[in-house]
């Protein structure tokens, strides 16, 4: 089993100021999944409470010079805490950016390595980041999981195929930030988040108590999939019947969710994603967040990177 | 769905329907009454404008009075002054959730809805809608009279800057249990003395303080005990945006020595330019909020009856 690759520059601000960060927000351990031609970060993939986040790299989007072999496919998975991976990447990035701008003097490897560290009398799985700097050398290990067995990887492989699905009808979402700080605030009412999405481009999200019904509707979104012309009829009723309406006529799914759980996923705009939608997936059996980003100084989608969540729905909701 | 739109244009036009653009001053002047996490309020309406009012029974009281001049728009309708109690922790995360920062969002409040409650949604955009159902509940009938009067001919008075106020009665929690508030005519002195744990006392002098202490009024040597945790009420919640506007609190001291606690809270329209350099019309009396606080004093054998 091997794995030995360099960061690009893009690579690493794309981890480092991007996607750490939010990852970091949706759990500390996840599983680094590397295959032949991509990277994985996986949340919450094997076990099915929390809310799983999907983001996958082409190995051009942050590597040069990639090389991987293991017997099991030349794939390799193991868990690792993001705010170590973050850590090691930080300083690698101060030593290099200190030390001149060669163009190969600096450059920042990565591989896997089984270590003796003065606790132990067998060698421990590392993940190594070397720096070579103008006259000295720096080399951090990140402690890992045991490389996932044959069985294991396949495991992860399988939910990861299936978590690829994406919903019929998606809206995208109005504004991350304001949503965010919409949904920090709402979590002072209640814990549970009925979420209606319908084909005519409305979002409507809402807690419910015995004490205190408070939501938001959201209308005319930009739908991705399955969409259908708002009943012009609906138009003056209250946001809460024209949901209920919708969902009636089999134009909108209804699920609930953990208000906990929507307010993580929206972390992910600390991504700086260029836009997002939401979608409930068949059968209501999760919503799903899907992120999208642009090449650079472009509107065209930036194939090599994607990001999604699925957020565990609670109850069927009313549909 | 179980109203049809007949039966609600049926019914009767509702008490109150009121719209507001500076949702972040209703929620500044609620939480400064706010001195628990579930706190009951009763909400009285009427065409003047609208009294929230909290107790703690037989001790404390708290009054925040939103004039109809802070709305823009009042439509009273109800007879006399309907009242519905509400859970005033509820209500204030409610609006909370309506006030977008650096945004001035204006919202529409109505009682009663079809069940009673009071219904309050965001009318500034069309594309989308934030709406709220709070329920209410019948308020007790007897509600403890705080009918204050002034002692003696001339009112027994100080206003104080609010900051300093709040940071006087913040550093009495170490001694605790009773504060004796005492004011004397010669020199101009008001003292807040705390003897627990430990003896502390705090001095503003007219003379020396006066950025500090802004009025005083006061004919003869009065002094009274109030208990710390109600004392505190009555500052601890200000939220900070309020204090740095840098107003005063009144104390007024009345008959038996109730204790009356004014302060202001700005529910103006939040302008892009700095408050401070906004030279034209400082700001509105009428874009006040007034919260008034009432607290008893201790008994003991000087001040039962007089």
């Amino acid at each position: 089993m091997k794995f030995k690759a360099f960061l690009t520059e893009n690579g690493v601000s794309l981890l480092e100021k991007r996607f750490l960060p939010a990852l970091d927000k949706m759990g500390k351990i996840c599983h680094l999944f590397l295959n032949r031609d991509r990277v994985f970060f996986l949340h919450n993939l094997l076990n099915g409470d929390g809310v799983q986040s999907i983001a996958q790299f082409s190995k051009e989007a942050l590597f040069d010079d990639y090389r991987i072999s293991s017997q099991y496919d030349d794939c390799i998975a193991f868990t690792v805490d993001i705010s170590l991976l973050q850590r090691a990447l930080r300083s690698s990035v101060s030593i290099c950016t200190e030390f001149g701008n060669g163009p190969t003097a600096n450059r920042l490897q990565i591989k896997l390595a089984k270590k003796l560290t003065k606790n132990s009398t067998q060698r421990l799985p590392f993940l190594t980041f070397e720096t070579k700097g103008y006259k000295s050398a720096v080399i951090q290990d990140v402690p890992i999981s045991s490389p996932l067995s044959r069985n294991q990887v396949l495991e992860l492989q399988t939910a990861l195929d299936m978590a690829q699905d994406l919903p019929q009808t998606l809206v995208q979402v109005p504004d991350l930030n304001q949503l965010q700080n919409f949904v920090d605030r709402m979590r002072h009412v209640g814990d549970l988040l009925n979420i209606s999405i319908s084909k005519y481009g409305d979002l409507h999200i809402q807690i419910s108590t015995t004490l205190i019904t408070l939501g938001a509707e959201f209308q005319k979104l930009l739908v991705i999939g399955e969409q259908a012309d708002a009943p012009s009829e609906d138009r003056n009723l209250s946001a809460q019947t024209r949901a209920a309406r919708a969902v009636l006529r089999g134009d909108a799914q209804s699920v609930q969710v953990s208000v906990k759980h929507f307010g993580k996923s929206l972390q992910c705009h600390l991504a700086k994603p260029d836009c997002a939608f939401y979608g409930i997936a068949l059968q209501g059996a999760c919503l799903t967040l899907v992120f999208q980003f642009f090449i650079p100084g472009t509107h065209r989608l930036d194939k090599s990177i994607s990001m999604h969540c699925r957020l565990p729905v609670l109850d069927q909701g009313s549909s | 769905m179980n109203a049809s739109p007949s039966e609600s244009e049926a019914e009767e036009a509702p008490d109150l329907v009121c719209q507001l653009d500076n949702v972040q001053g209703m929620v500044d002047a609620f939480t400064t009454v706010r001195w628990k996490r579930h706190q009951d309020a009763v909400v009285e309406l009427s065409e003047h404008g609208v009294v929230l009012i909290v107790e703690e029974t037989g001790c404390l009281q708290a009054k925040v009075y939103l004039q109809r001049e802070l709305f823009v728009r009042y439509e009273f309708k109800g007879h006399g002054r309907p009242r519905f109690g509400v859970s005033l922790g509820l209500f204030v995360d409610c609006l909370n959730t309506f006030s977008v920062p650096g945004k001035s969002s204006v919202i529409e409040i109505q009682y009663p809805g079809p069940d009673m409650q009071l219904l309050v949604k965001s009318v500034d955009s069309l594309e989308s809608c934030i709406y709220a159902e709070i329920r209410t509940r019948i308020p007790d009938t007897v509600s403890w009279d705080y009918n204050f009067e002034p002692a003696g001919s001339t009112p027994i008075s100080f206003t104080v800057k609010s900051a300093a106020l709040k940071e006087a009665i913040d550093d009495l929690e170490w001694p605790g249990s009773s504060i004796q508030i005492s004011l004397q005519p010669n020199p101009p002195t008001v003292t807040f003395r705390g003897e627990g744990h430990g003896d502390l006392q705090i001095d503003f002098t007219y003379y020396v303080n006066t950025d500090l202490l802004v009025a005083f009024q006061c004919d003869r040597q009065v002094s009274y005990r109030y208990k710390y945790k109600f004392l505190r009420a009555t500052t601890s919640n200000i939220p900070s945006a309020v204090i740095k506007d840098n107003r005063g609190s009144k104390l007024t001291i009345g008959r038996g020595g109730l204790l009356k606690v004014q302060h202001l809270v700005s529910v103006a329209r939040p302008t892009t330019s700095h408050p401070r350099i906004d030279s034209a019309g400082y700001q509105q009396p009428s874009r006040i909020a007034y919260i008034e606080f009432f607290v008893k004093p201790e008994e003991d054998e000087a001040t039962i009856h007089d």
